[in-house]
């Protein structure tokens, strides 16, 4: 990283003594978009990429480095969130600063509608090469986070030699009323994750798995917490949340099915119209930073940088199987197979 | 009173004081300027949102002309058309076991020696405390299949892998609406019952009658337009609810309306199909209300009247403790339970872990309360934003039940027909007609305070209004008349003889609209900004993620700090300040 001493120390001069030792490691394009964004105060982030819990985390992170700079995270779902984004767009009256979802086709909507700023942080350079392809290619949104979904079952109620091994384990007569699953009209994930299982085994898979009477949660998350309290004995999950419960000591465990991990990368774009355009700006910067990689390694997820590397006993992308769906799928197969969801699960 | 009698010079230096202001007032006649002020405050509150989704339904939104197409895209799907159905059964549902709660609680609390009544009252006092989707958080502690409380000592006891109860279900959902709306029931059918005299009852006991033939032959039939209109009531509030079927519709696999006007409201954001899949709502309610004023009206049994007539209560004898377990189950049900498992989850780090030292934390307080960075600020803005709509709507029903009941002007019945309007609209809809009209540009409200005030005091002006004429009743005009003979002019009348004679009235109808304003969820649901969201949008967001024991620790910080302002109530008005009304 580039140290601009001098203009430091005269930056320096200018802040109270506190903020003295996190300025020295400001950037030369840090420090003016910093100076803009205490201006304006605060950055609201609307997000659906992360837990509340986490969100929160990644605020508290942020004003950390950033003193005197609000970080409001508003976490919902992600059908929530674009809904709220988009009658916010429709009244004119932006209000969110920086959009974070799970299912990029929401932020390829809202360029169509002009609703994102042009911008990417300058550490896209730094970023892993699995991850940069991933990128918007005309520069207005970047890969944010990586939560592939996987499978989690609860261990005090799973041995694992019974556990499922693929996604298509999850269609067995033996786990009647144990599945949960998340709804793909509020999670985007879930409905990235719908595809795919559409693409890989078609329709029939959703009408056998609908036999097992899947409980069905808004959120990815809702899956997770139903498993650690023993609701329901499995679930199909973000397996950031249950390799981070596991390492916490919660009964929890993950699977990566035999198929390859389901693997939505969650974009995140700067709002056109933003209230706090500097603030915004620096939290998309704040996203491709080192620290903020490293925080998401000691959280067992994977980290953004090319320089930092997966937590101990997490296989990297690069070598792991997954399954993706292009954005542009999504874009044109996401209704339909919310639609058919609905008509499958009667709900 | 005392200060006009007691102090005739006071009284006259007024007078004189006032002359000038009486000719003035007689030139310019601000009672007629006040009911131009008020009907275009209704206008803007009610008649702007309600015709804005009205026109919205019939608007292209591409090219901005007439078309039916919403309504083809709303009712086209026999999927959209079924969540229409769901819902008006549903509602009946909790029409049956509202009613079934409501007026055995309320014959039970008012006429008959029942042992421990005020426990039972204070019990369904609860019930109007605890908000819905709260009930729903704790009936999921409760009677989730696998891991709910009742289910897990069930199978303890007899070994049963099956669960004993579901929540996830049909009835589940009926269960969770039904504990919150017999509440209605029970006020409006307390009322009633309060109302009944006792001869009619005697003369049965004399032909040989026992309590109960007694109860189903004479009383209850007294009763029984309080009982359709309070039934239809709840029909209307069951069928708007957002937090229950949020909760609990979706995992029992029972589409309803609100649940599909969310999704009308998610991408591609379709505000004409959703305005237009609310408009049979809208009409069906409308409808319903109509049939309860005709049924309200048709009340002229001569034994319910206001005063006079002896009211004893019945002696049930051994019957007595049947009537009180009975009570005390549904109330059991619809407060105890919820509330104590919830408190518990909220006090557990993990809600299944049972009770031992190691799972008690105070972790979830703090957390909600300084660590997750929306939720002090959405206590403070829920708590500011129902304070605010309660001030506006009650002085606004005052002002209107003023006019309405002194007839102080020709078209005043228009006035009162407007202000109890809103009860037809469910909040959801509301919501969706504030959003045309207020959050959209040129008004451009969307994210501020303001329009969630505006939208809770419309909502909640019903309740403002019946309050509101109930204490005018109560004063008769020859107090006002006095003023006016004395040379007081009405604005004196007013301010010195009706309105600290209205004190009581205004701060009980206060408190009635506060506390379901402080907790509403409905309404809020499309008009909340990022700045600007209230506990239930963020209890909702927390219920999405499945975080019980957070969730359950704000809304028992709501609870409390609403309890706590119903408990400042009771000390000044009394404990029975909200029993004794229509």
């Amino acid at each position: 990283m580039l140290k601009n001493v001098l203009a430091a120390a005269a930056f320096a001069a200018l802040l109270p003594a506190t903020a003295l030792a996190q300025s020295e490691d400001f950037t030369a394009y840090e420090k003016p978009l910093y100076e803009a964004a205490t201006a304006e105060g605060e950055v609201i982030w609307y997000t659906s990429q992360f837990t509340t819990e986490m969100s929160e985390s990644a605020c508290q992170l942020f004003m950390k480095r950033y003193e005197g700079i609000k970080c409001s995270p508003v976490r919902a779902t992600g059908g929530v969130t674009f809904q709220r984004v988009m009658q916010e767009v429709q009244a004119g009256a932006v209000q969110g600063d920086v959009f974070s979802t799970n299912d990029q086709s929401d932020l390829l909507e809202l360029k169509k509608l002009n609703a994102l700023e042009k911008f990417l942080p300058q550490s896209v350079e730094f970023m892993s090469p699995v991850l940069k392809p991933m990128n918007d290619d005309e520069g207005y949104f970047f890969v944010s986070s990586v939560s592939p979904y996987g499978i989690a079952y609860n261990t005090n109620l799973v041995k694992e030699e019974d556990a499922p091994k693929s996604w298509s384990d999850l269609t067995d007569p033996k786990w009647k009323d144990q599945v949960a699953i998340s709804h793909p009209s509020f999670s985007g994930s879930a409905g990235l994750w719908t595809l795919a299982m559409k693409n890989l085994f078609g329709w029939e898979y959703f009408e056998k798995l609908n036999e097992g009477n899947p409980q069905i949660g808004r959120s990815t998350a809702d899956g997770y917490n139903l498993v650690v309290s023993g609701e329901r004995k499995i679930a199909v999950t973000a397996i950031a949340l249950s390799r981070q419960g596991e390492a916490e000591g919660q009964p929890v465990t993950t699977v990566v099915p035999s198929e390859g991990l389901m693997l939505p990368p969650s974009g995140t774009g700067v709002l056109a119209g933003a209230p706090h355009p500097n603030a915004a700006k620096l939290f998309a910067e704040f996203m491709l930073s080192e620290e903020y990689s490293v925080w998401l390694r000691d959280l067992k997820r994977y980290p953004l940088r090319a320089g930092v590397d997966t937590a101990e006993g997490i296989e990297p992308l690069d070598t792991s199987k997954v399954i993706t769906v292009p954005v542009t799928d999504a874009v044109q197969g996401l209704p339909e197979v919310q639609d058919k969801f609905r008509d499958i699960f009667g709900i | 009173m005392t200060s006009l009698s007691s102090s005739p010079s006071h009284t006259g230096i007024e007078a004189v004081a006032s002359q000038s202001h009486v000719s003035w007032l007689r030139r310019f006649q601000p009672s007629s300027l006040l009911w131009i002020v008020l009907a275009v405050i209704l206008v803007l509150l009610i008649i702007a949102p309600v015709g804005a989704l009205v026109t919205k339904s019939f608007t292209d939104p591409a090219t901005g002309g007439f078309t039916i197409q919403n309504y083809i895209d709303a009712y086209g799907k026999a999927r959209h058309v079924e969540a229409l159905i769901n819902t008006l059964y549903m509602g009946a549902a909790v029409v049956v076991l509202s009613v079934l709660f409501g007026v055995p609680l309320a014959w039970a609390c008012t006429r008959t020696d029942m042992p421990f009544r005020n426990i039972i009252r204070v019990g369904i006092f609860g019930a109007f405390v605890m908000p819905p989707y709260l009930g729903g958080v704790g009936w999921i502690l409760l009677a989730g299949p696998n891991s709910g409380w009742i289910n897990v000592v069930w199978q303890a006891i007899t070994g049963s892998t099956e669960p004993l109860v579901n929540v996830f279900s049909f009835p589940g959902l009926v269960l969770v609406m039904a504990i919150n709306t017999y509440f209605t029931v029970f006020i409006l059918v307390s009322a009633a019952f309060e109302m009944i005299n006792s001869e009619m009852e005697d003369a049965a006991n004399m032909l040989g009658a026992g309590p109960f033939t007694t109860a189903m032959k004479v009383t209850l039939p007294l009763v029984l337009p309080s009982i359709l209109g309070s039934a239809l009531l709840t029909f209307l509030i069951s069928i708007a609810l957002y937090g229950v079927p949020a909760l609990i519709s979706i995992p029992a696999r029972f589409p309803v309306v609100v649940i599909q006007l969310t999704e009308f409201f998610s991408y591609p954001l379709r505000v004409e199909v959703a305005a237009a899949y609310s408009i049979p709502l809208l009409l069906i309610t409308a409808g319903l209300m109509a049939l309860q004023r005709k049924l309200l009206a048709r009340r002229g049994f001569a034994a319910v009247s206001g005063k006079g007539g002896e009211r004893r209560i019945v002696k049930l004898g051994k019957w007595r403790w049947v009537v009180f377990v009975y009570s005390m189950f549904v109330v059991l049900l619809s407060v105890v339970l919820p509330l104590l498992v919830l408190l518990m989850a909220a006090f557990s780090r993990s809600w299944v872990g049972g009770i031992s030292l190691d799972n008690l934390t105070l972790q979830n307080f703090r957390y909600v309360l300084f660590e997750h960075s929306s939720s002090q600020q959405a206590l403070i803005t829920s708590l500011t934003t129902g304070a605010a709509a309660a001030t506006i709507a009650i002085l606004l029903a005052l002002a209107i039940a003023y006019i309405v009941q002194r007839r102080l002007l020709p078209m005043s019945g228009a006035l009162g027909f407007l202000a109890m309007s809103p009860f037809v609209i469910p909040g959801i809809v509301l919501a969706i007609g504030f959003y045309a009209v207020y959050a959209l540009p040129p008004v451009g409200l969307y994210g501020t305070y303001l329009i969630l005030i505006l939208a809770f005091t419309t909502r909640f002006l019903p309740i403002a209004y019946t309050t509101g004429t109930a204490g005018m009743r109560a004063i008769h005009p020859e107090m006002e008349e006095a003023v006016r003979i004395l040379g007081g002019g009405r604005l004196t009348a007013i301010s010195k003889v009706v309105g600290p004679l209205l004190k009581r009235t205004l701060a009980s109808g206060w408190l009635l609209i506060f506390v379901p304003a402080a907790q509403e969820l409905s309404t809020a649901v499309f008009l909340v900004g990022p700045n600007t969201r209230v506990v239930s949008v963020v209890l909702l967001d927390m219920s999405e993620e499945g975080l019980l024991e957070r969730l359950s620790a704000l809304g028992s910080v709501l609870l409390l700090i609403i309890v706590g302002v119903m408990a400042i109530g009771v000390r000044f008005l009394g404990r029975d300040f909200m029993l004794r009304r229509t």
